[in-house]
């Protein structure tokens, strides 16, 4: 059981870290107690409102067991597959325990409108909750088994092959379409919808830049673990990488412009849904700035020292003083400014 | 001189796996051999160049590795022990890109996939392919460019016989040519044709 809290709960928390502070944040952050009373009595009461919040969660699970079935398909992780010789029993129960784990956000908020429905005497209500929660366990404990048990899926997405090589800035790109498809459409929706309801849903003044800002960090935040998985993608597939004759400026230029392509979808939304307020130079320096941050959460994952369980804390620690600062009036050029020279001060720093 | 190591030290969380006080080697053909273990991939690994350590390790007496990346990685090649790439790339893909990094010309990249057998899978994607015909994009690639070291590790593992014979025949080439070679296995490479110029015994790091 310790072995699997290791090898697949741990890295789930770790490399989600910034999709997990993105959910933490919008949650608690945007919203009070009382907000959340209100939200609940509204999903215990409303049908609509209880399958839309079901949908949700079910979207959670999902990223979740997709994570957890990309990671027992990677080299490093099949010898895990020898777990389907065990009896069935002992096999689910840590399934189950890794699922009940993974779904522990889901469970914590579920338990909390619980409490909320015992209080109001929401009975039906209640019983629907717990159901759900453990129909989700359940079909994540078995989509996780049946990895075990089919290892080598025989259908995966087809990536278009030109008849051109592939160039090196699609190589990573190309994996996350074909190994991560279900990650990274989760990333960019997360990011594109926070950006896009920023831009339209708050009128515009000075605050607003700040709030546009604000937005960018979150929507970094969703990004977060991409580029820890450039840096698994390229250790784990790519090994012979360091023994190539490239210049440490070629390096970043290749990486500037694989994350250039992964960033790029933000650039027309931000500026199809700029509010009118906002100056076209503003939204491609907020762009630029986001690119540059990327490339420093890239560097920062190279580093010889990076400890992944630390990485959690920067990640939120570092959100929440750059949010300070922010709300202090730090203008976008200046962390445009901060990104470029902290990617570079790591990347002079890489051996 | 071919390769200079000075006080070379190469630790996991300090763990040291590899400690080289001072090791001078001319050019030839060296053969490393150890148990599993024993610390001859983590050597070749850090000889090419991949793997961040202390101390210097100097190519023809003027580029460090460190300072002159560049020059040094263009000149030292390697193939790793079970070679591992991208599914969805082809041969193709790789080699090419490869190449290019190593400045090698497309009729050496052509003639080296019709030797090893590399062309009868060229545009196929990485992800049918067998560890042995894995290894042989591996051992190719090892070979491109101008190279002045070519370092293989455990070069005759999961290939067949043909192949193993080319390799054979390649690496005698090379020797003829100048090339060194650093050859890291637990086999023993020695009963085959090839000319050993020294034998290294890696044993807890150390190399004897």
């Amino acid at each position: 059981m310790k072995l699997l809290i290791n090898t697949l709960v741990r890295p789930y928390y770790i490399r989600n870290a910034g999709f997990l502070g993105v959910i933490f944040y919008l949650a608690f952050g945007f919203m009070r107690p009382t907000d959340h009373y209100a939200l609940m009595a509204a999903i215990l009461t409303s049908p609509f409102l209880f399958v839309l919040t079901t949908l949700l969660w079910a979207l959670y699970t999902l990223r979740a067991t997709v994570f957890v079935r990309q990671l027992i398909s990677e080299p490093p992780h099949r010898f895990l597959l020898s777990a389907r010789l065990l009896p069935p029993t002992i096999r689910w129960s840590g399934w189950v325990l890794v699922a009940v784990l993974l779904l522990l956000p889901v469970e914590g908020y579920a338990s909390w409108m619980i409490s909320h429905g015992v209080i109001h005497q929401l009975w039906v209500a209640n019983g629907a909750i717990v159901g759900t929660v453990l129909a989700l366990v359940g079909l994540s404990a078995g989509a996780i088994d049946h990895r075990i048990r089919h290892p080598y899926p025989t259908r995966t997405i087809r990536v278009p092959r030109p008849q051109r090589p592939v160039p090196y800035v699609l190589f990573f790109p190309g994996f996350l379409l074909r190994h991560r498809p279900v990650a990274l459409l989760l990333t960019k929706t997360a990011s594109l919808g926070l950006l896009v309801g920023v831009c339209r849903l708050y009128p515009t003044d000075d605050y607003d830049q700040r709030l546009l800002l604000i937005c960018l960090m979150m929507s970094l935040l969703t990004h977060a673990p991409t580029c820890r998985a450039c840096y698994e993608f390229e250790t784990t597939w790519l090994r012979l990488l360091p023994n190539l004759p490239f210049s440490r400026t070629t390096r970043l230029t290749r990486y500037a412009l694989t994350y250039a392509l992964l960033w790029l979808p933000e650039l027309p939304l931000l500026l199809y849904n700029r509010p009118t307020e906002i100056t076209l130079t503003y939204v491609v320096l907020l762009w630029f700035t986001g690119l540059a941050w990327l490339l420093l959460f890239h560097a920062r994952s190279y580093r010889a020292d990076f400890n992944p369980d630390r990485w959690m804390q920067v990640l939120l620690l570092g959100f929440l003083t750059c949010l300070m600062l922010i709300m202090f009036g730090v203008p976008v050029w200046i962390w445009l400014a901060i990104g470029v020279s902290g990617c570079l001060l790591h990347w002079r720093m890489r051996p | 001189m071919l390769l200079t190591i000075d006080n070379l030290r190469k630790a996991y969380h300090d763990t040291p796996i590899i400690t080289i006080p001072s090791l001078a080697l001319n050019p030839g053909t060296y053969w490393f051999r150890g148990i599993n273990g024993s610390g001859k991939s983590t050597l070749l690994r850090t000889l090419a160049g991949m793997l961040p350590f202390e101390g210097s390790i100097t190519l023809d007496g003027q580029y460090e590795v460190n300072r002159h990346p560049v020059p040094y990685r263009l000149r030292v090649n390697y193939a790793e022990a079970e070679p591992l790439y991208p599914d969805f790339l082809s041969a193709h893909d790789i080699i090419r890109f490869v190449g290019k990094a190593k400045q090698a010309t497309s009729e050496q990249i052509a003639s080296l996939a019709e030797r090893l057998g590399v062309d009868t899978y060229w545009h196929k994607p990485t992800g049918t392919y067998s560890s042995g015909m894995m290894k042989k994009v591996a051992l190719l690639m090892a070979f491109l460019g101008q190279p002045a070291l070519i370092l293989l590790d455990e070069p005759l593992t999961t290939i067949d016989d043909r192949a193993a014979q080319t390799l054979l025949a390649l690496i005698q080439e090379h020797q003829a040519r100048g090339v060194s070679f650093g050859l890291a296995s637990h086999q023993d490479v020695g009963q085959t044709e090839l000319v050993i110029d020294r034998v290294f015994l890696v044993e807890n790091g150390e190399v004897y």
